[in-house]
C-alpha cells in the first residue's frame, strides 16, 4: 500500500474534517487500515451513471463510504467502456488502496481488474463478471427479483393466467430475470404467455406504452403482465389505462423509484407489486465488502443483496409515498444485513 | 419535320401517364391501404375504431416533431435538436408543477418558451453564425440534453423526489396538464379521441394550411429551392429561416408537453428515438403523392405510415428489432422513390 | 489545311422518349481548323456535344477518330481519346475551394499513372508551365472561389488545354467573357490550330464567329441545316439556315422619353470609384453596356436595393429613394431582372405561375391566404403576351428551354406595374428568336415605366435601346441616342479607359 506523501498532505485537511464528522464507531475500535481511516482512499469507476437508480446507488456509496471515514473518489466513464478501463489505470496510478467498479462489460474491465490486482490494490465489482477469482462480485439477485413478483403473481391470480411479457433479450439483467420467467412457466404450464414484446427506444416507457396498447387491443383477455423493469411496466401502465382495461390487468414488476410508488398508489392502478432491491443499499454493500477486504476479511466470492417485495397494499397500508418513507417503512428495504461485521459501521439509521 | 420558326416548341411534353409515374404518385399511399388490410386481415381487433384512433395516439408525438422539421426542411435546413427539445420541454413542464408548484398554464408556457428560445439561437446560429444547420442544431442537441439534468442533478422528476440540497419537492401534476395526456373526447364513441391526436390533427391542418395556402409558405419553399432567387424577389430570408426553426422548436416543446403528460413525470432522455423517426416520418413524407419535397400532408402520411407498420407488427407478435429493420426498409424505399424515380429527383 | 477529316460523325440519331433530338446528323472536324456549329436553343447542339464528350449514348450513327472507331461510354474514355470539352457551364470545369494551379493539374493528379503523393513544387512549377503557355497571369495560389466567372472560364479552358486534345471542344465559351478575355482566348484558339487540332465551336456571338470559322455547320431541329466553307463565308446565309428565317436588325423609332422617373446624384457605387449622375425617363429603354466587372451587376443590385452604395443620392418620382431591402424596392416599383437566372432567379421547385408571382404573392393573397387562381390567370396572360413555349402554366421550370425559361424571368417582373424596370444581361444563354421577342416585348411596354438594361454586347444594346450609356471603371463614361452611333467612339470609351491590369 503505497500513498504518496504529496496525495496524503493534499487530502489531510478534509479527510480529517470528514472523519469527525461521520462515522459512528470509533475509529480506535476497527481493525488496520481503518483505525486511520483518513489515510485509506477508495475509487468507484462507473460505466452508468445517468437515471434514478445509478444516482441512488451513488448516494449508498458515498454514505458508507462516510460511515467509515474513508476518502471517496468518484470516476465516471459514461458509457465509455475503454475510457473505464483508462480510469481503472488512473485511479492504480493514484495509488488509491481500493476499487469498486461499477457496470461495464467483461472484455474491457478484465484486464484492467486484473492490473488492479497485480498493483496490490483491493477490487470489488458491481454487476459486472470480471471473470477474476480475487475479485468479489456485489449483485443485486435478479432471479430472486423476479421469484418475488412471479410468486406474488400466482398468489393473486392462480397457477394459472394468460400473461403478457415485457422483454428485451441482450441486457444482462433482462436475461436473468427472464431465465426465471421460462422457470415458472415451466413450473406452472396453466400460465400461457400470449404476447411478449419490448423495446429500448427512450423515452422507455413512452414507447412500450405503444407496443403494450396494441398488445392489449389484440389481447384484450390477458390478466396479469409481467414487465420486470419499472420503465417496462410504468409503460404497460399507461397502455393499460388507456386501453381501459385497468381493472382487469395486473402489473408484476422489477425495480422501484419515487415515480413508481406515486403510480402504484394511484386509485385502481393495474400495478399490484414490484420486487426491488435498494440500489443505495447495494451502494452500501459495496462499500462494506471492500472494506472488509482492506481489513484482511473475506466477504466470499459473491455478495448477494437481497431483494424486497412491495405490493400496492404496503404502499396503501403504511401510507409511503416516496423512497425515504419506503426506507423507514419497510426496514428490509432500507438496510441489507450483508457483510457487516461487528466492527462495521453503518450509515446513521441503519441497524 | 416541317418548315418551322426558331420560336416553335422545343418544350418536351409533360411525362404520361405511364406504369413509373402512377407508382410514384400512389404508390405509398397504395402500399399504407394494403398494410392496413393485411393487418386487418392477420390480427384480431385491428379494424376498429378504437385501433385506429390509437394508431394516430402511438404516432402522434413523432408525427407533430415531424411537422415541425418539415418547417426546417421546407427552407433547406435541419433540425437535430428536436428530439431534445421535446425532452426538454417534459423535463421543463415536470420541474416547475413538482418543483416549483406550479400550474398547468405556467408549465404549458414554459415550454412553449423553451420552444420558441431554442428555435431563436438555431435560426440566429445558423443564419447570422454562419454555422452549418446540422452541425448548430447538432450542438444543441447535447447541449440540451445535459441542460435538462443539470436542476435534477441528473435525476427524473417525480412527486416526492428529493432535490440535491435534501429537501423533497412536493408539488404535484395539475390535473389539468395530465388531462392533456389523458383525457378523451366523445367522437361518434363516448371517449375516443385524446387530446394528443386532436393536437396532432390540428397542428397537421394548421401546418399544412401554412405552408400550402398562404404566402408565406410559398415564400419559404421559394428560399429553400433557390435562396438568393427568393432574396432578390424581395423575401426577407433570414427571418424566414429563423421562424422555421422557430415553428420546429415550438412543435417540439409542444411534443415535449404531451409526452409529459402522458408519463406523468419528467424522464430524463434525449429524445433520439423521437428525432430518428420524426425525420423518418418526414422523408417518407417525400414520396406521398410524388411531391419529391417535404410537405406537410407528407408527413402526416409518413407518420401515419410508421404507426400502422409499428402497431400491425406488435399485435402479430413481432419482435422489436424487427420493428427497426421494418421501419429502416419504409425508409430508404421512400427515399429510392423520392431521389430515384421521380423526375425532380434526377436533378 | 488537311484534307482527311480527324474526326468525323455520321448517321447520329439521339432521341429522348418520344422527341427526336437528333436526327441524323453528320459532321466532320478536319485536323487544324476551327468549326463553328450554329443552333438555336433547343436544336440539340447540348445533346450532340455530349454524345461526343461521352456523356449521353447514342441511338444510331457512327463516330470516328483518326479513321479509328470512336466509341466513349464515358467522359473519361472520351477525354483518354483525346476528345476534351469545355463545358458551357464554367463551374463544371472547375474545382472550388482549390487553387489555380491544383485546378490546372486536376487530371493528371487523378488519372492513370499519376503519382501517389501530392508534390507541391512540382505542380506548381507544371502548373505555372501551362498557364504561361496560355498566357494566364493568375496567381496560381489564388483560390477559385476568388476568381471572377470570366477567370474560371479561363483556367477550365486551360486545364482542358493542359491535356493536349486531338479535338477540342467549346461550348459557348465567351458568354461570359470580356472581350479582352475573349481575344486571349482566341488567340489560344489559333495556336492550337496551328498545332493540328480539330475545333468544335459552339457559339451565338456573330462576333466570335466571324473571328474564328474556317466551316460554319448550322444544326436546326436535329438535323444539319447548312454547311458553309470556303475562303468566303457566307455568315447571313448560316444564320438564316439556323433559323429558318431571315434577322435583320429591326429599325428602331428612337424614343426620347416622357418626364423623369429616377435620378441619381453623386453615385458613387465602388470605393475610389468616380460618382456619376443618371437620369432615367418614362418611355424611354436605356441600355448600360461595358466589360464584364465594370460594375454593371453592381449597379443594378445598388439600384433594387440588394447592396448599398458608396455615397449619392437616388430619387424615384422626385422623391428620395433609399432601399434598404430588395423587399422595399419591389414595393417602390423598381423591379431587377436579375443576371444568370438558373442563379438569381429561377426557383427550381415551382411551376411556371409560382414562378412569376413569387415577388408579388402579397398582392395576390388576400389576408396573406393565396389565391392561385388569381395568380394562374396573370401567367397565362404573360406566357401569351412573351410567347413563352409551354404546354400550361403549370409546367415545371425544368421542362422549358433557356429562352423560355428567361421569358419567364422577363414575365414575372412584367406581370405588375413598375417604375422601373431593370433587366441585367437578360439575354445570356438565350437563342435569337427569345431574345428578339423579349426585347419586342420591353420596347412594346416601355411606356409604363423607365426600363433600363445592362448588357456586355454592343449588338443587343443596338438591337433594343433608345439611349447608350457606356460603363467602365464602376462609373458611367459615355453616353449615345441610339441612331448615327459614332460606333468607332462607343468602342473606345468602352475599351479606352479600361485597364487590362491582371491579364497583361
Amino acid at each position: 500500500m503505497t500513498i504518496s506523501h504529496r496525495i496524503r498532505n493534499r487530502l489531510g485537511l478534509g479527510l480529517v474534517a470528514v472523519s469527525l464528522l461521520s462515522g459512528t464507531a470509533l475509529a480506535q475500535d476497527m481493525p488496520a487500515p481503518f483505525n486511520n481511516p483518513g489515510d485509506v482512499e477508495i475509487a468507484l469507476v462507473r460505466y452508468l451513471s445517468t437515471g434514478d437508480f445509478f444516482q441512488a446507488y451513488l448516494s449508498g456509496v458515498e454514505t458508507q463510504a462516510a460511515a467509515l471515514g474513508v476518502n471517496l473518489r468518484v470516476l465516471d466513464s459514461r458509457q465509455d467502456a475503454a475510457l473505464q478501463a483508462d480510469m481503472v489505470d488512473q485511479a492504480i496510478a493514484l495509488g488509491v488502496d481500493g476499487i469498486i467498479i461499477q457496470h461495464g462489460l467483461t472484455e474491457s474491465m478484465k484486464e484492467a481488474a486484473q492490473r488492479a490486482v497485480d498493483a496490490g490494490i483491493k477490487v470489488v465489482a458491481f454487476d459486472v463478471n470480471v471473470e477474476n477469482q480475487a475479485v468479489p462480485q456485489i449483485e443485486q439477485s435478479d432471479r430472486d427479483l423476479a421469484r418475488l413478483a412471479l410468486e406474488q403473481a400466482i398468489k393473486d391470480n392462480g397457477e394459472s393466467f394468460r400473461a403478457g411479457y415485457v422483454y428485451v433479450a441482450g441486457i444482462a439483467p433482462l436475461d436473468r430475470r427472464d431465465e426465471t420467467w421460462r422457470e415458472f412457466k415451466e413450473k406452472y404450464p396453466g400460465i400461457e404467455e400470449v404476447a411478449q414484446f419490448g423495446t429500448m427506444d427512450n423515452p422507455i416507457a413512452n414507447s412500450v406504452a405503444n407496443q403494450a396498447r396494441s398488445v392489449v387491443t389484440a389481447n384484450p383477455d390477458i390478466t396479469v403482465m409481467f414487465a420486470p423493469y419499472d420503465e417496462f411496466a410504468k409503460g404497460v401502465k399507461i397502455a393499460v389505462d388507456e386501453a381501459g382495461l385497468t381493472s382487469s390487468v395486473k402489473i408484476y414488476s422489477a425495480d422501484i423509484s419515487t415515480s413508481d410508488i406515486a403510480a402504484m398508489r394511484e386509485p385502481g392502478s393495474a400495478w399490484v407489486a414490484t420486487a426491488a432491491t435498494n440500489p443505495a443499499v447495494v451502494g452500501e454493500v459495496s462499500v462494506r465488502a471492500l472494506a472488509m477486504m482492506l481489513a484482511g476479511e473475506d466477504p466470499g466470492a459473491s455478495v448477494i443483496v437481497p431483494p424486497t417485495l412491495i405490493t400496492q397494499a404496503d404502499l396503501l397500508d403504511k401510507n409511503i409515498t416516496n423512497m425515504e418513507e419506503l426506507g423507514s417503512n419497510l426496514p428490509q428495504f432500507a438496510h441489507a444485513d450483508v457483510a457487516t461485521p461487528d466492527w462495521m459501521p453503518l450509515p446513521e439509521g441503519r441497524e | 419535320m416541317t418548315e418551322t420558326l426558331a420560336t416553335t416548341p422545343t418544350a418536351r411534353p409533360r411525362a404520361p401517364l405511364n406504369l413509373r409515374n402512377v407508382l410514384i404518385r400512389y404508390g405509398f399511399v397504395t402500399l399504407l391501404l394494403g398494410l392496413i388490410i393485411f393487418f386487418s386481415a392477420m390480427t384480431r381487433g385491428f379494424a376498429s375504431p378504437q385501433s385506429a384512433v390509437f394508431v394516430l395516439q402511438s404516432v402522434s408525438i413523432t408525427g407533430i416533431l415531424a411537422l415541425g422539421v418539415t418547417a426546417t426542411l421546407v427552407v433547406g435546413g435541419f433540425d437535430l435538436s428536436i428530439g431534445s427539445v421535446a425532452t426538454t420541454a417534459m423535463m421543463a413542464s415536470s420541474y416547475v408543477m413538482v418543483v416549483m408548484g406550479g400550474d398547468a398554464v405556467t408549465a404549458t408556457l414554459a415550454c412553449l418558451a423553451i420552444g420558441v428560445v431554442v428555435g431563436l439561437i438555431n435560426g440566429v446560429l445558423i443564419v447570422y453564425m454562419r454555422v452549418p444547420d446540422l452541425l448548430a442544431t447538432l450542438g444543441m442537441m447535447f447541449l440540451l440534453v445535459g441542460l435538462q439534468r443539470i436542476p435534477t442533478e441528473g435525476r427524473s422528476i417525480a412527486t416526492g423526489m428529493s432535490m440535491p440540497d435534501g429537501s423533497v419537492a412536493n408539488g404535484t401534476f395539475s390535473p389539468e396538464f395530465l388531462a392533456l395526456g389523458r383525457h378523451r373526447f366523445d367522437f361518434f364513441l363516448p371517449s375516443l379521441l385524446p387530446v394528443s391526436v386532436v393536437v396532432l390533427i390540428a397542428l397537421a391542418v394548421v401546418i399544412w394550411f401554412f405552408l400550402e395556402h398562404t404566402r408565406f409558405g410559398r415564400m419559404m419553399y421559394a428560399v429553400g429551392s433557390n435562396e438568393r432567387a427568393a432574396q432578390l424577389a424581395g423575401a426577407p430570408v433570414n427571418a424566414y429561416k429563423i421562424g422555421a426553426y422557430v415553428i420546429s422548436g415550438v412543435f417540439a416543446s409542444i411534443g415535449g408537453i404531451l409526452l409529459a403528460a402522458r408519463l406523468g413525470r419528467g424522464d430524463i432522455a434525449s429524445g433520439n428515438n423521437l428525432l430518428l423517426d420524426a425525420v423518418a416520418a418526414a422523408l417518407i413524407g417525400f414520396a406521398v403523392l410524388g411531391a419529391s419535397k417535404p410537405n406537410a400532408f407528407g408527413t402526416a402520411i409518413g407518420a401515419l405510415f410508421v404507426g400502422v407498420l409499428l402497431q400491425g407488427l406488435t399485435m402479430m407478435n413481432a419482435p422489436y428489432y424487427t420493428q427497426d429493420f421494418v421501419k429502416g426498409a419504409v425508409l430508404v424505399v421512400a427515399l429510392v422513390f423520392t431521389f430515384a424515380l421521380s423526375k425532380r429527383g434526377k436533378r | 489545311m488537311v484534307e482527311e477529316a480527324m474526326f468525323r460523325v455520321e448517321g447520329l440519331r439521339k432521341s429522348f422518349g418520344t422527341i427526336q433530338v437528333l436526327d441524323g446528323v453528320d459532321l466532320d472536324l478536319r485536323a487544324g481548323s476551327v468549326t463553328v456549329l450554329m443552333g438555336a436553343n433547343g436544336a440539340g447542339k447540348s445533346t450532340l456535344v455530349r454524345i461526343v464528350s461521352g456523356v449521353y449514348s447514342r441511338d444510331a450513327g457512327t463516330m470516328t477518330l483518326a479513321g479509328r472507331n470512336y466509341d466513349p461510354t464515358t467522359p473519361a474514355e472520351a477525354m483518354r481519346a483525346g476528345v476534351v470539352t469545355v463545358h458551357q457551364n464554367i463551374n463544371d470545369g472547375v474545382v472550388a475551394d482549390l487553387d489555380v494551379a491544383t485546378n490546372l493539374m486536376l487530371d493528371r493528379l487523378s488519372g492513370k499513372g499519376a503519382r501517389w503523393f501530392f508534390n507541391r513544387r512540382r505542380v506548381y512549377s507544371e502548373a505555372r508551365e501551362v498557364a504561361d503557355r496560355m498566357g494566364l497571369a493568375f496567381d496560381l495560389r489564388a483560390n477559385i472561389n476568388e476568381l471572377t466567372l470570366a477567370e474560371r472560364q479561363m483556367v477550365a479552358i486551360a486545364r482542358a488545354m493542359s491535356r493536349e486534345p486531338q479535338v477540342l471542344i467549346l461550348d459557348e465559351p465567351t458568354s461570359s467573357l470580356s472581350s479582352a478575355e475573349a481575344d486571349r482566348l482566341f488567340a489560344l484558339v489559333n495556336r492550337l490550330k496551328t498545332r493540328g487540332v480539330a475545333i468544335l465551336y459552339i457559339s451565338h456571338r456573330m462576333s466570335d464567329i466571324r473571328r474564328l470559322s474556317d466551316k460554319i455547320v448550322a444544326l436546326r431541329d436535329g438535323h444539319i441545316s447548312g454547311v458553309f466553307e470556303g475562303p468566303e463565308l457566307d455568315y447571313e446565309g448560316a444564320v438564316n439556315a439556323m433559323l429558318g428565317r431571315r434577322v435583320g436588325r429591326g429599325d428602331l423609332a428612337v424614343s426620347e422619353g416622357g418626364d423623369t422617373v429616377f435620378t441619381t446624384k453623386n453615385l458613387q457605387i465602388a470605393p475610389g470609384a468616380k460618382p456619376f449622375a443618371l437620369n432615367l425617363r418614362r418611355g424611354e429603354v436605356v441600355a448600360i453596356t461595358g466589360l464584364v466587372g465594370v460594375g454593371k451587376t453592381v449597379l443594378a443590385e445598388i439600384l433594387f436595393g440588394a447592396r448599398k452604395p458608396i455615397s449619392g443620392e437616388m430619387r424615384l418620382n422626385g422623391r428620395p429613394y433609399a432601399p434598404r431591402s430588395t423587399h422595399q424596392a419591389i414595393g417602390a416599383g423598381v423591379f431587377l431582372v436579375a443576371k444568370d437566372r438558373s442563379d438569381s432567379g429561377i426557383v427550381p421547385d415551382f411551376n411556371i405561375y409560382e414562378n412569376v408571382s413569387l415577388p408579388f404573392l402579397r398582392r395576390f393573397s388576400p389576408y396573406s391566404v393565396s389565391n392561385r387562381k388569381a395568380e394562374r390567370l396573370r401567367a397565362r396572360q404573360q406566357i401569351s403576351e412573351l410567347g413563352i413555349v409551354c404546354r400550361t402554366e403549370r409546367d415545371d421550370m425544368s421542362t422549358l428551354s433557356g429562352g423560355n425559361q428567361q421569358k419567364v424571368m422577363v414575365a414575372r417582373w412584367m406581370s405588375q406595374k413598375a417604375e422601373l424596370l431593370i433587366l441585367d444581361e437578360p439575354f445570356q444563354g438565350v437563342d435569337i428568336a427569345a431574345r428578339r421577342d423579349i426585347g419586342n416585348k420591353l420596347r412594346v411596354s416601355a411606356g409604363e415605366r423607365a426600363t433600363l438594361v445592362f448588357l456586355t454586347e454592343i449588338d443587343e444594346a443596338f438591337e433594343i435601346a433608345d439611349r447608350i450609356l457606356v460603363m467602365s471603371e464602376h462609373t458611367i463614361v459615355g453616353e449615345h441616342r441610339n441612331s448615327n452611333v459614332d460606333v468607332t467612339q462607343l468602342l473606345a470609351e468602352i475599351a479606352g479607359q479600361h485597364k487590362v491590369t491582371n491579364l497583361d
